[in-house]
């Protein structure tokens, strides 16, 4: 166990997304953590049946989590992987294993709130064995600048009768340039629940996601909810991908996209394809403004058209 | 009492301009009165109360909306919210990421108490705040729980104004008797309400009254009186006798329904 000086202006925008910044600095909080200060490890803290290695390359790190058989921990693991620099190179490659019967959350920091031309890339894998609970959530923040070229690639595996929940969320500050490619290959019964949100702001934002699920075993089920909002001049492409390869499994990909103001762009692409007979696999995309009825009714309250667009957007990405 | 609101000979077109839902009509609101409009569906009750809180398709072709004494016929909705004036929806909408407490303070200009005072309008509105504070503006809010919310919203606010769109239309006679109960704690508040209704026993609360028919004005005066036409219009004598009672006693003797029904027969 170490502990650690964390940057301040790191700590202070994870606030913005409600988390109690206490939770995860070493020696508070009772959760395990990993802490990244741009391309060095600051602190490692682990906890009983929860391994954390991290190894220094020369643009960031390799990380191992390692989460042994049978456990079980309601604090969640904490991952920041903070850089208070305008710029530079961040590269994570991590390893995430939950194995059998195991039941954890992970949330993943990622705040970058000087960011100005950053670029950050992460390359994962993650196995999550038999009969698992396992929930992945990571918060974005990339200050309010450029923001940062942020190019994620996920390989996620999830064993039988385990359930996976992926929550994705780049909501707050201004975005940057973001490339993220998520493939989850879900075995015999296993569930997964994939929840991506993002908000381009302005034309310096291009937000491109594909979340992928593949149901390769049988009675495998799955939903992928995309939701983004564009304004001034952003795009966001949202690409959200289930195939049906299994008997009796059963995928559902839905994607909500909000678009505001001249110049700004969504897309949504659902691509469902079923190669077993007895799969279903469904899709459901809306793209477009508010209903004029929701302004109405909080401009009634006295907010202006725009006040209410934001409070619509900001209920829309934060909707459970 | 002042006039709060004063529509002189308003008319209201169609979005298309093609044809008039309200036809040059004229009445007055009293200050922290309860002022029920009624008349049967199509009469254009909805229309003037969308016309009033100023949304964007309901626009006047004629006439001006005085709120206080001031010309408010151009301003647009938001600016008529500030002046004190809003509205609680006949369906509001389900905004899922929205929780009940955010949701009432939107319109609060002062939220050094939030908590406390979001707390007391669900209990106005006869919710536990403990209950609700927290839960999400969803489809899991059955239909008078979310009224109750909006009412409580627009509470919350203390508005000078409360245009109150058929708060009664889909919900089981039980909650519509908590509702009038709730309306007793409005006025009380020393708010104004605009009770936009088809219901005789909802519009039983109201001080005055104005009956629409067919888009047009056909009385404003004190409530009963108001209804006593309603009925007459319709043809609803027993109906009339039945209904038009306060606090157990008859509110007209039967000579009196009997000539105003006669007269009516007669026009």
């Amino acid at each position: 166990m170490s502990n650690t000086e964390y940057p301040e202006d790191i700590l202070q925008s994870l606030e913005d997304y409600n988390i109690d910044i206490q939770d995860f600095i070493p020696g508070h909080g009772k959760g395990a953590k990993l802490l990244l200060n741009f391309n060095k490890i600051s602190g490692i803290e682990q906890v009983e049946g929860i391994i954390l290695q991290g190894k220094e390359i020369p643009n960031g790190i390799i990380a191992d989590v390692i989460i042994k058989e049978g456990t079980k921990h309601e604090e969640p693991i904490h991952l920041c992987f903070g850089v208070n620099k305008e710029s530079g190179i961040q590269e994570i490659f991590p390893r995430i294993i939950a194995e059998d019967n195991t039941d954890v959350k992970i949330q993943a920091h990622c705040s970058f709130p000087n960011a100005d031309g950053l670029i950050h890339k992460m390359f994962g894998h993650f196995y999550v064995g038999n009969n698992c609970n396992f929930e992945y959530s990571e918060t974005h923040y990339h200050g309010e600048k450029s923001g940062a070229l942020v190019a994620p690639v996920g390989y996620m595996y999830i064993g039988e009768n385990s359930v996976f929940i992926n929550n994705f969320n780049l909501t707050k500050g201004t975005p940057g340039q973001i490339k993220i490619l998520i493939d989850i290959y879900a075995m015999k019964n296993s569930v997964i629940k994939s929840n991506i949100r993002a908000f381009g702001k302005s034309k310096r934002d291009s937000i491109r996601i594909r979340d992928s699920v593949f149901l390769e075993g049988e009675r495998a089920r799955s939903i992928i909810k995309m939701k983004a909002a564009a304004r001034d001049g952003g795009e966001v492409l949202m690409y959200g991908v289930t195939e049906g390869n299994a008997p009796y499994t059963n995928g559902h990909v839905e994607c909500s996209e909000i678009v505001l103001g001249q110049g700004s762009i969504c897309r949504a692409r659902p691509f469902i394809r079923a190669t077993d007979p007895t799969s279903s696999v469904s899709h459901e995309a809306s793209l477009g403004r508010f209903p004029q009825k929701w302004l109405d009714e909080l401009q009634a309250k006295g907010l202006t058209e725009e006040e209410a667009t934001d409070i619509l957007i900001q209920a829309m990405l934060d909707e459970e | 009492m002042s006039m709060l609101l004063e529509l002189k000979n308003v008319s209201i077109p169609t979005e298309d301009q093609k044809c008039v839902i309200v036809n040059n009509i004229s009445f007055g609101v009293k200050e922290k009165s309860i002022h029920a409009v009624i008349g049967p569906n199509g009469s254009g009750k909805s229309t003037l109360a969308y016309t009033i809180m100023g949304l964007e398709t309901y626009k006047i072709s004629q006439g001006q909306i005085l709120f206080d004494g001031k010309d408010i016929s151009d301003m647009n909705i938001t600016e008529r919210a500030k002046l004190g004036i809003t509205l609680a929806w006949q369906e509001p909408a389900r905004i899922d990421g929205l929780s009940v407490l955010k949701y009432i303070s939107l319109g609060m200009k002062d939220k050094s108490n939030l908590v406390e005072e979001v707390s007391e309008t669900l209990r106005i509105v006869n919710l536990e705040p403990e209950r609700y504070l927290n839960r999400k503006i969803d489809e899991s809010l059955s239909g008078g729980e979310r009224k109750r919310i909006e009412l409580a919203a627009t509470i919350a606010m203390k508005p000078r104004l409360i245009i109150l769109d058929e708060p009664s239309a889909g919900l089981d006679f039980i909650v519509i008797e908590d509702f009038m109960n709730v309306f007793g704690k409005i006025k009380k508040l020393d708010m104004t309400v605009l009770l936009i209704t088809h219901r005789e026993d909802v519009g039983m609360v109201a001080d005055y009254g104005t009956l629409l028919w067919r888009g047009d004005h056909i009385l404003t005066d004190e409530f009963p009186r108001v209804m006593l036409r309603y009925c007459a219009k319709a043809g609803l004598r027993e109906f009339c006798k039945r209904t038009l009672r306060k606090d157990g006693e008859a509110c007209f003797d039967e000579d009196y329904i009997d000539r105003i029904f006669r007269e009516e027969s007669l026009s």
